[in-house]
């Protein structure tokens, strides 16, 4: 209760003759004004001159004069009629004391508003009563009033209800109510509607409550949050942002809550882990900038940065995973969605440049929820989906396999086999999450508690996550409301047990998909284990092949576990202390700490290539990150005495990342089998303990300005400075980066058209700079395991600097139809100079490695946001919103003047599948080998009839979507809220390797549709010049396909547009006093595909990080998920 | 500060003091410094020069990458020796058709393989240029010698390889010159002299002293058998220019031969890499890849001449895995070239001898019966008086020793020649046979009358034999030299006619990186190799360029 209701009455004043405001607000500045220090000294000199005027015009001129605002009880000014006054020269007391002359009215002057009211004795009659009301119990009372919307329009059917009871009603058709309270103490009422914003509305002690309630559009005198969890209205925001409800979050829980958001935000491209449960999301706003380091957005929680750093086993970076890197989940899916009250993305470099460093890539804002006054309100929601894989690759059941062969590639079987074996495999997945909090506070204390379990099984059997989260934040107001303490605690724990490995080992899924077709599998199912009788039955793996590729599913399953479990903290304090109604200081600080440890056990029989010895292995790593973050802010609104308005902040902070963490290796496997623990390893004189443990720091001060003129023209001014220890060693260490911005509000200063009701034009330029990774700038010797030095072969380089992007962005934000329509359009471009280039100079140099700042790397696009409320009466409402956004990605140069001109994000390592920059290019270019073609476009063959290729690594295509749009839909009816979203990815091209694999075995459904017809049709030339029309499939797919086959032959169109998300709800009437709502949904998501052309979910990725962009090597399929929620409030 | 109050006050109207103040005290307060930073940025796992200037670990250490550096980890010597050199000297075939069966093994160039050797640059010569800048070659000249006989022995196999390579001027510029082979060749023998004089002069010095033994994978410190192993390195480079430079040859070898250091002679001074974790190569790719198989050669000369060192070398068709019924149990190789079809189609022929080849059995450089082999080709080329017979056999011998076999009567077999290769997958549908009658009619016994030539074609069959199962390099390079032994040639050859089956595959084509990274010296460097970049250009020392009838003499 302080700032924010303050400038809210001051932007209601032109209605003040229309619209009843009553008492609370009055109550409200009057507790503000009992902590205010500063008080008025009233040198303004006025001069009025007015005859029957009234009181509201002459407070109007006064307020012209003196840049005082006022505030007022409509009907208060109504019962007061006209003033007469001529005064000149005085004060601003003397003036007011005219004014109010023979009035029932008084005034009190708060910092520069002054609050007019009625006199006291009209709500207290006589003192006696007041003693009365000392010693008698309180009598009830009645509480009358009428809801409104902005247009003064009555509302029905809003629910009304006096705070910490269960005493509610609904407004009738006129928008009237009325309640009997116990007493008059503390009542707070909660107005709440679907469609408006939620109000509270402090009663005091009036009897009759006139309330008005704001659409819940992004309307007009929004608040939004920005960087350092600053509140601004959104109409001078200088730059795009979008803000998204936690009730999006909750709606259809995923066990990562960015998933939530995917397809719902323009310029943000998601793209969830191909790891089963609990895995990684990789979000991307406007476009990967960076060549080396992360290209993800940085996450805020209330103002401040938290980690999302992976688990401590990292994310995968070749098809091959021979150390089995498997996804073990990122920061952010640790939270709990029901503690979110909204999320901010700001996709560009303007909205967070204040933010430094990680912000480049854009900030993602959350803020929590907190304890409410006045209420005790339990929530309570549980859901559960069930999952089942989206699609099946798709298999042959024909053609037999090869004689003292694994391949399918034999003869025609007599009787077709079973379709395939995925049945024998995926089982349904499950996901149930439960979560309650509770939510109370007074005016001094707000509390809230939250507990959420989050279990799901995954559809790769064993595959277990299973997360508690607890939360308790704390809100305190002490010295007379001077003093904000704020505490907000988090516990995450979270077991992830068997996430699936992907890419050619560990993996079960390529024993799976390359089974022999015609036999039986369920034998390998059911005994995947024999024991081996010279070992006294120690168990042993049951395979058909030992072929390094693949094992048995189910062996893999069981006997090669992997444990991922993490305890994470999050302990959030502020303190924010205002010194007068234009100044505060805040301290803020935060610890975020994780605590990882991952495990893989490796029984014996498990294939040799993945162990060492006969008696099986294991790895282990643990890793514990510490964040803390601290900052200063102090901010000012000076209050000018003109049409302009000023206000700022100044601030520093520090940063600071430690890591320390121990990993064991296999050593030579285990000594007696099966006993995964660290005294049973094997070590020769390689050891195989190795230790980790990094420290960086960054120090920053800056300051934002904002100056406005009259309400329609703002200007934004930030800027930072960064001191970053990872730029020790040279003369970088401190830099700057600016940022400016300007909005006009276009309806203020132009006449438009009519159905226009606001029109804002907004452009921005930004710059941020991102430092280099910690210990570049001083490369040490390392030890080996075993003791061996690798000794340094970099040569620091003491010119390293920061990488600098450099983003404009210019956009226009426009609401017709009384804000039933809104357009929001924004353009942006951005730089990224002085990339972090790691690069291997020619062999021929001697040095092996070399790191220098070159390069730039462009994104430019477009974001479009509509919404428009199709349907809006009072049976059927029907809003409905598309967003659009496309980014073009160019790599305008990489290192210029300097050989070294391509960076490989991900190596091909023998296989098909390379990903890499280079000029001229964008950012995860797929590269692969072409098929040799004669001049007229044909294949060429060999002698053999085998298609010969061009043996080298060109670029096949891109896998970043061109374009996407979403398409979300939410229907009212009565009681009942429909919702479904359609989304698509356009453009843009992808890889499968699981494709080539399964091709050249034969298990295909391909390579026997070829074989039914006699072999596949080409295009081609033999060695003699002759045309060949067609191949031999055997031929055509053993050279074709396998894990290095030709790539040019397995590229996909990533075009994928689905049926996201489909909601039915239904909220029952409330039943009684105890339950306050009670809301039931049946919830979809995933559940169609309107077109996917590649043979897998080109969206879901491999790695989260820079490599594997756009590749499918035995991916786990995307899911489709069904369930229901129950959300009960008491 | 009064003024900016004063100003602050007379806009606003309030009392701005005490308050403005103290926020700007704090924040002056937390302010920090950046004083830590260098400490901050220091990786506290790394090793400073300090750490490591006891026990001359700061130059020592460098030793063991560079030792390690000449063979590569198991997954660098796959794709820089396995799959090229020991594949086209009949060592080793493939069962795995990596690449839809279109690579280095039927002629079909791979770029990421032949291009790994050239890490040599980073793992071998940037090492001794970071010894050499510590003052090494004056300080420690016994370490300097060391660090020279391992540079010439890792370029070499780079040189043999690829013909003209970067050497004299390494390091130096980002572009870096390339030396003609000759060039090469002339800087190896004086890197040795340097190395040799060293040695001498500090055996003498300090006759039991043994300084580098902490950092020694070879001789466990043993600067006697280094010098052997410098003067046996040195024949080696010289026999191989014999045709193209005599002279040099000649000179070089009687250097190798006279020097009173003396040459490797018997098996345990054996130049070979164990310890610091160093697995063997063949151990590994063998059975944790499953991707090695002997040649036909190799197996069709072993069984031809009833080899006793046969069942050491090799484990019989089935062993591992299930193998054609017709061939199992017995020793059958893979010939080269072999499409080999899908996996495992061809995993149970014939595989190396696990038992024998063990994780970390140590890795084998140079043997002594390589040694014996050369001093009987220099007796054969009149340079020494030694007796050739007597070198010959010795160098038969002395490998059968060092497999723990006895040669038995096979000295004096002089029947037995290589045999037929029968393989019983070929021909399937579109592919050819492998099946192939025996190339070579060499036996084994000594016969002083043949000719010259036919004497050189039986001394390097031995030595091929005697030089398994990681001397593939040196034994590719003999064979270009020499002509011999008789190898079956691909079964397929993918490459567009480029490179003849008949003349055999001639060098390995320079990394594509080359031509991104140092385009206008690999521009002269191809210039000066007398043809294309292509598998089918000879090098400077390869007179015989495949022929039929090679020229030795």
């Amino acid at each position: 209760m302080d700032l924010k209701v303050h400038y809210r009455c001051r932007l209601l004043l032109p209605e003040l003759s229309k619209q009843t405001l009553r008492i609370m607000k009055l109550i409200a500045v009057i507790l503000f004004a009992a902590c205010i220090q500063v008080s008025a000294r009233g040198y303004s000199q006025i001069t009025l001159s007015e005859n029957n005027a009234p009181l509201q015009k002459v407070f109007k001129e006064i307020q012209k004069q003196s840049g005082y605002d006022f505030v007022s009880t409509s009907e208060a000014l109504k019962e007061a009629g006209t003033v007469t006054i001529k005064v000149r020269n005085v004060s601003l007391q003397k003036a007011l004391e005219e004014c109010l002359k023979g009035k029932p009215l008084t005034y009190v002057i708060i910092g520069k508003t002054v609050v007019v009211q009625a006199k006291e004795e009209n709500y207290y009659n006589t003192s006696n009563n007041l003693v009365a009301l000392e010693t008698l119990p309180p009598p009830p009372i009645e509480i009358h009033g009428r809801v409104v919307n902005q247009q003064g329009e009555p509302l029905q059917n809003v629910s009304v209800l006096i705070a910490g009871t269960k005493i509610g009603t609904t407004t009738n058709a006129d928008g009237r109510f009325s309640l009997t309270a116990p007493d008059d103490k503390n009542i707070v009422l909660e107005v709440s509607s679907v469609g408006y914003q939620a109000k509270e509305v402090n009663v005091g002690k009036q009897t009759e409550v006139n309330i008005i309630l704001e659409t819940d559009v992004a309307g007009l005198n929004e608040v939004v949050v920005t960087a350092l969890g600053v509140q601004r209205s959104a109409k001078s925001l200088v730059y795009a942002n979008q803000m998204v409800k936690g009730s999006e979050l909750t709606e259809v829980k995923n066990d990562n809550l960015m998933n939530s958001l995917n397809g719902k935000l323009a310029g943000v491209t998601i793209s969830p882990s191909a790891s089963g449960v609990g895995g990684s999301a990789k979000v991307i706003l406007r476009g990967s900038k960076n060549a080396f380091g992360s290209n993800q957005p940085l996450y805020v929680i209330d103002g401040v940065p938290i980690s999302n750093s992976s688990n401590a086993n990292g994310q995968p970076n070749s098809v091959w995973t021979t150390g089995g890197q498997v996804d073990g989940g990122d920061g952010i899916s640790n939270l709990n969605p029901e503690d979110i009250e909204s999320i901010n993305v700001l996709q560009g470099a303007a909205g967070a440049a204040l933010y430094g460093s990680q912000a480049a890539n854009g900030v993602i804002l959350i803020t929590t929820k907190k304890g409410k006054i006045g209420t005790a309100k339990i929530n309570f929601s549980s859901s559960y989906t069930n999952q089942a894989i989206a699609y099946e690759p798709k298999f042959q059941n024909k053609y037999g396999v090869i004689p003292n062969g694994i391949q399918s590639w034999g003869a025609l079987l007599t009787t077709p086999a079973k379709e395939d074996n995925l049945s024998d495999f995926y089982q349904h997945g499950q996901n149930t999450t439960t979560a309650v909090s509770f939510s109370s506070g007074s005016r001094l204390a707000q509390t809230y508690f939250s507990y959420a379990n989050t279990t799901a099984n995954g559809v790769e059997p064993a595959n277990k996550l299973v997360r508690n989260n607890f939360t308790f934040r704390e809100i305190g107001h002490f010295l007379n409301d001077k003093l904000t303490v704020d505490v907000n605690t988090n516990y995450v724990q979270q077991n992830l047990d068997n996430t699936p490995a992907l890419g050619f080992f560990l993996n079960p899924l390529t024993g799976l998909y390359l089974f022999p077709v015609g036999t039986d599998i369920t034998e390998y199912k059911n005994q995947y284990a024999v024991p081996v009788p010279e070992r006294n039955g120690l168990l042993t793996q049951n395979w058909i092949t030992s072929e390094v590729h693949q094992q048995n599913p189910w062996w893999i399953l069981h006997k090669i576990p992997n444990y991922s479990t993490r305890n994470r903290l999050i302990i959030n304090a502020s303190m924010k202390y205002d010194f007068t109604s234009w100044l505060y200081l805040q301290v803020r600080g935060n610890i975020d700490r994780v605590s990882d440890i991952f495990q893989r056990d490796l029984y014996s029989g498990t294939n040799p290539v993945n162990v060492q010895g006969t008696n099986g292995a294991f790895t282990r790593s643990d890793l514990t990150r510490t964040q803390k973050y601290g900052d200063v802010i102090a901010s000012l609104k000076i209050p000018f005495k003109s049409s302009f308005k000023l206000d700022g902040l100044l601030g520093v902070s520090n940063t600071d990342v430690t890591t320390d963490g121990t990993s064991m290796g296999q050593g030579l496997g285990l000594i007696i089998p099966n006993i995964f623990i660290a005294q049973n390893v094997a070590t020769s004189v390689t050891s195989n303990v190795s230790n980790s443990s990094t420290h960086s720091q960054i120090q920053s001060a800056f300051g934002s300005l904002n100056l406005s003129y009259n309400d329609w023209l703002f200007l934004n001014i930030t800027g930072r400075n960064d001191w970053s220890s990872n730029l020790a060693f040279t003369s970088n260490i401190s830099y700057f980066y600016p940022s400016t911005g300007l909005s006009i509000i276009l309806n203020q200063v132009l006449k438009l058209p009519k159905f226009i009701t606001f029109a804002k034009a907004r452009g921005s330029y930004a710059e941020v700079a991102t430092s280099v990774p910690q210990y570049i700038t001083n490369p040490l010797n390392s030890l080996s395991e075993g003791g061996g030095v690798n000794f340094n072969l970099v040569e620091p380089n003491p010119q390293l600097k920061p990488t600098n992007t450099k983003s404009i962005e210019a956009g226009i934000d426009l609401r017709f139809f009384d804000d039933r329509a809104s357009l929001n359009f924004t353009w942006y471009k951005s730089n990224t100079y002085n990339q972090f280039i790691q690069y291997t100079p020619a062999a021929s140099t001697g040095y092996s490695v070399g790191y220098l700042n070159a390069g730039n790397i462009q994104n430019t696009g477009v974001e479009l946001l509509f919404t428009y409320d199709v349907v809006k009466s009072k049976l059927l409402r029907w809003n409905t919103s598309i967003n659009y956004s496309n980014n073009k990605n160019v790599i305008i140069e990489l290192n210029p003047g300097a050989p070294h001109g391509t960076i490989i994000l991900t190596g091909s390592a023998g296989n098909a599948y390379q990903s890499a920059l280079e000029k001229g290019g964008s950012w995860a270019d797929i590269y692969g080998i072409k098929f040799s073609r004669s001049k007229s476009g044909q294949i060429i063959l060999n002698n053999n009839n085998q298609p010969i290729n061009n043996n080298k690594f060109v670029k096949l295509g891109n896998p970043n979507p061109r374009w996407q749009m979403g398409w979300n839909n939410t229907l009212n009816y009565k009681n009942f809220t429909l919702s479904f979203l359609i989304d698509g990815k356009f453009g843009g091209h992808v890889m499968s390797m699981t494709q080539m694999l399964m091709d050249s075995y034969g298990t295909s459904k391909a390579s026997a549709d070829a074989r039914d017809n006699g072999g596949l049709e080409v295009n081609a030339v033999d060695p003699n010049g002759t045309a060949v029309s067609t191949i031999d499939a055997f031929n055509w797919y053993s050279s074709v396909g396998g894990r290095s086959g030709i790539g040019e032959a397995y590229m996909y169109s990533a075009t994928v547009v689905k049926l996201r998300q489909l909601i039915l709800g239904y909220n029952f009437p409330i039943v009684n006093n105890f339950i306050k709502s009670i809301r039931l949904s049946l919830i979809g998501s995933n559940l169609l595909y309107f077109s996917k052309n590649a043979p897998y979910d080109p969206e879901i990725t491999m790695s989260t990080g820079n490599g594997m962009t756009g590749v499918d090597a035995f991916n786990l399929p995307a899911t489709r998920n069904v369930g229901a929620q129950l959300n009960i409030s008491f | 500060m009064k003024k900016i109050t004063f100003i602050l006050n007379k806009l606003t109207g309030f009392n701005i003091s005490l308050n403005f103040i103290l926020f700007i005290v704090l924040f002056m307060l937390f302010f920090g410094c950046t004083k830590k930073f260098e400490s901050f940025n220091t990786n506290p796992t790394g090793i400073t020069a300090q750490q490591l200037k006891y026990d001359f670990n700061n130059i020592g250490l460098y030793y063991i990458g560079i030792q390690k550096g000449i063979y590569g980890s198991p997954s660098q010597y796959q794709v820089r020796q396995n799959l090229n050199a020991d594949n086209y000297c009949g060592y080793y075939q493939s069962n795995n058709p990596f690449r839809g069966n279109l690579n280095n093994q039927n002629y079909l160039m791979v770029d990421g393989w032949n291009g790994s050797i050239y890490g040599a640059y980073s793992e071998i010569m940037g090492p001794i240029r970071k010894i050499s800048s510590l003052d090494t070659r004056t300080e420690a000249p016994d370490f300097w010698a060391i660090a020279m006989i391992l540079q010439v022995q890792a370029m070499s196999r780079v040189t043999d390889c690829f013909g003209p390579i970067p050497y004299s001027k390494v390091g130096l510029s980002n572009t870096t010159p390339y030396d003609s082979q000759k060039d090469v060749y002339n800087l190896f023998f004086a890197q040795l002299d340097t190395a040799v004089s060293n040695l001498q002069a500090y055996i003498a010095a300090f006759p039991v002293a043994k300084p580098f033994a902490k950092f020694d994978m070879v001789y466990k410190g043993n600067y006697a058998q280094w010098l052997k192993y410098a003067n046996s390195l040195r024949l080696r480079l010289a026999m191989r220019i014999v045709n193209i430079d005599p002279e040099t040859a000649k000179i070089q070898a009687l250097l190798a031969i006279n020097n009173p250091g003396g040459l490797i002679e018997a098996n345990k001074d054996n130049a070979a890499i164990s310890g610091f974790g160093f697995v063997n190569p063949i151990w590994h790719i063998g059975t944790l890849f499953g991707d090695i198989n002997c040649e036909a050669s190799l197996t069709t000369f072993l069984n031809g001449y009833n080899d006793p060192r046969l069942p050491k070398y090799c484990g019989p068709a089935g062993e591992i895995v299930p193998a054609p019924p017709s061939i199992t149990g017995k020793y059958v190789g893979i010939r080269v070239g072999t499409p080999v079809g899908a996996l495992p189609m061809y995993r149970g022929y014939t595989q190396p001898n696990y038992e024998v080849q063990q994780q970390f059995s140590p890795t084998i450089i140079m043997n002594a019966a390589e040694v014996w082999f050369l001093r009987a080709e220099a007796a054969l080329r009149g340079w020494t008086a030694e007796n050739i017979q007597d070198d010959y056999e010795t160098g038969i011998n002395t490998s059968m020793a060092q497999w723990g076999v006895s040669a038995g009567d096979y000295l004096d077999d002089n029947t037995s020649t290589q045999a037929n290769y029968v393989d019983p997958l070929t021909p399937t549908a579109g592919v050819p046979n492998a099946s192939i009658n025996a190339v070579s009619t060499i036996t084994i016994k000594w016969n002083p009358a043949a000719t010259n030539e036919r004497k050189l074609e039986r001394i390097i069959t031995q030595k091929w034999i005697a030089m398994w199962p990681t001397g593939g390099s040196e034994a590719w390079a003999e064979y270009r030299r020499t002509g011999y032994p008789r190898l079956f040639p691909v079964v397929v050859n993918n490459s567009g006619g480029t490179i003849s089956t008949d003349l055999h595959i001639r060098r390995i084509p320079y990394p594509s990186s080359e031509y991104t990274n140092n385009p206008t010296e690999i521009a002269t460097a191809v210039s000066s190799l007398g043809g294309p970049d292509n598998g089918a250009t000879p090098v400077w020392w390869d007179t015989n360029k495949g022929s039929a009838n090679p020229v030795n003499f």
